[in-house]
């Protein structure tokens, strides 16, 4: 016995380090991708004018002067302002509808016409009720986020609830779980928590897509920004929020992958 | 609980299984009856198709019988529930909790205290040899290790029978082997009623003191076969072979 539990500790030792190095050759290849693609761009840029294609330079400077000024600041915060209820609610929203219609087959059965109908809109679509419903402003441009967030989290929350294996149902069942929330509580959600994240990490990028549209009607933003510069033509300020909403994009998908993957060690 | 002549004993009462297939009826199980004694260990064997899983299903009460009913200290099984302790041959641990969590899960749901609960996590992976592995994931577990935290998740709620489904079926042979004995110690400890699915008659004879011989089309009972040898027992005992061959010469 215990020489073979000593044993199995060894074979379970080798699996490999629990912590994931930095893969030197990854991050080389990485970084002589991204030069390769800045170089390409300040190539085009010297056969264009510069209200066509602006070199990385006169972007990099266009940035310096926004950041000077605060409007850089004021932009990203108000988008934020929208962006994160409208994420939140949405987020919420849909994984809670996710796990009821994914559970209950009543429910599903009563609300899967409604879902049909409702899928196919785009959040842009609703714009007429975004403001009818919550005015031109930050309230607005929340609910086409929350939109959004809401389809990619129903979705995803659906599938991983239909996932759960019966057999792990069966097991709670006979270890004293009688209600049905105790069985969503003890083992439909840690069971589809996997699918859910991806969902939410999903989520999140398409709503920083959607911070840019939602913005088209007069909330302010990045998104303002972005339109009022190609107005005016002046392309190295389109692109210097386009990098603010990429920049955004990769520090929140870093932080909330890192996230997933301490929330899902068990995996 | 009831205690008396019942307390813990099985009875499975002419249970018949009938399944509506794509080209009619299906008779999974006809007229099923046995009985398993307190403190028992039954061991039932048969070929696939024989309808063993589905009567491990109805037992558990994770299925309901087209007619029959089995009961346990005289009340009928209508569902799953912390008196009957279920092991799968796939584990079927949470792979979110850790062998503690895992083993602790029933007790859990009685609401026993913290501090309780741990002492109580603590005597079953000491039962099952898994001192020190409490913080481990199942993903980092071998398959032997897994069934023994599946059979201290069973055992933990105290049940009145342990039902097992094929669970050393996905081990290697020495494992396999390991893991019997230490199921015998285990009932010897514990003086739970067990009853035992397998395909395999070898196993079925080592372990039982009594083998519930099923055979197929449509599933049902051949025979109940005393075993009356000592343990540890051995396959090239002569007598076991014995046994064996009569099991074999039933179902072949």
């Amino acid at each position: 016995m215990a020489t073979d539990v000593s044993n199995e500790l060894e074979r379970t030792d080798n699996l490999g380090p629990i912590v994931e190095a930095i893969d030197p050759r990854r991050l080389l290849l990485g970084l002589l991708g991204l030069a390769g693609f800045v170089g390409l761009w300040w190539f085009g840029s010297t056969l264009q004018p510069a209200y066509i294609l602006p070199s990385p330079l006169a972007v990099a400077v266009t940035v310096q002067s926004e950041i000077a000024s605060g409007t850089m600041q004021t932009a990203l915060l108000d988008s934020v302002v929208h962006w994160l209820p409208g994420t939140v609610v949405g987020t919420t929203l849909g994984v809670a509808a996710g796990v009821a219609l994914g559970w209950s087959r009543v429910l599903d059965e009563a609300l899967t016409p409604v879902v049909r109908v409702l899928r196919p809109v785009p959040p842009l679509a609703l714009i007429g009720f975004a403001i009818a419903w919550f005015g031109i402003g930050h309230a607005g441009a929340a609910f086409i986020i929350a939109i959004g967030a809401f389809w990619i989290n129903f979705y995803a929350a659906y599938g991983g609830v239909e996932g759960v294996s019966d057999d792990l149902l069966d097991v709670a069942r006979s270890l004293g779980v009688e209600r049905q929330i105790g069985l969503v509580r003890a083992v439909v959600l840690p069971a589809s928590l996997p699918e859910i994240m991806t969902g939410i990490r999903t989520g999140i990028g398409r709503c920083w897509m959607l911070v840019v549209a939602a913005e088209i009607f007069g909330a302010p933003g990045i998104g303002r920004q972005i339109f009022r510069s190609a107005n005016s033509l002046q392309v190295d300020r389109v692109i210097a929020y386009i990098l603010v909403l990429s920049v955004m994009f990769l520090l929140v998908d870093t932080a909330f992958r890192l996230l997933q993957r301490r929330v899902l060690s068990w995996r | 609980m009831a205690v008396g002549a019942d307390a813990n004993r099985v009875t499975v009462e002419d249970v018949s299984m009938v399944y509506d297939g794509s080209n009619g009826p299906v008779e999974a199980l006809r007229a099923v009856s046995f009985d398993v004694e307190p403190g028992e260990f039954v061991t039932i064997v048969g070929p696939s198709g024989c309808g063993k899983t589905t009567l491990f299903r109805i037992i558990a009460g994770l299925q309901t019988p087209t007619e029959g009913a089995v009961r346990l200290d005289g009340d009928p099984i209508d569902g799953p529930g912390p008196e009957l302790g279920i092991v799968f041959q796939e584990y079927h641990l949470f792979p979110w909790r850790t062998v503690a969590g895992n083993v602790g899960f029933g007790l859990e749901q009685t609401g026993m205290p913290t501090d309780q609960r741990r002492e109580r996590v603590g005597e079953l992976l000491e039962l099952v040899g898994l001192e020190g592995f409490a913080d481990s994931y199942p993903k980092d577990l071998s398959g032997g290790m897994k069934q023994r935290v599946a059979l201290a998740r069973a055992l933990a709620p105290d049940p009145d029978l342990l039902l097992m489904d094929e669970p050393f079926g996905a081990v290697d042979a020495q494992t396999r082997t390991m893991l019997q004995a230490e199921l015998l110690d285990i009932w010897e400890a514990t003086g739970k009623t067990v009853l035992f699915v397998t395909h395999d008659i070898e196993e079925a004879v080592k372990l039982g003191d009594r083998v519930v011989v099923m055979d197929r089309e449509p599933g049902r009972v051949q025979e109940v076969l005393d075993i009356d040898l000592e343990r540890p027992r051995s396959r090239s005992d002569r007598a076991f072979g014995r046994y064996y061959e009569e099991i074999l010469d039933r179902i072949g």
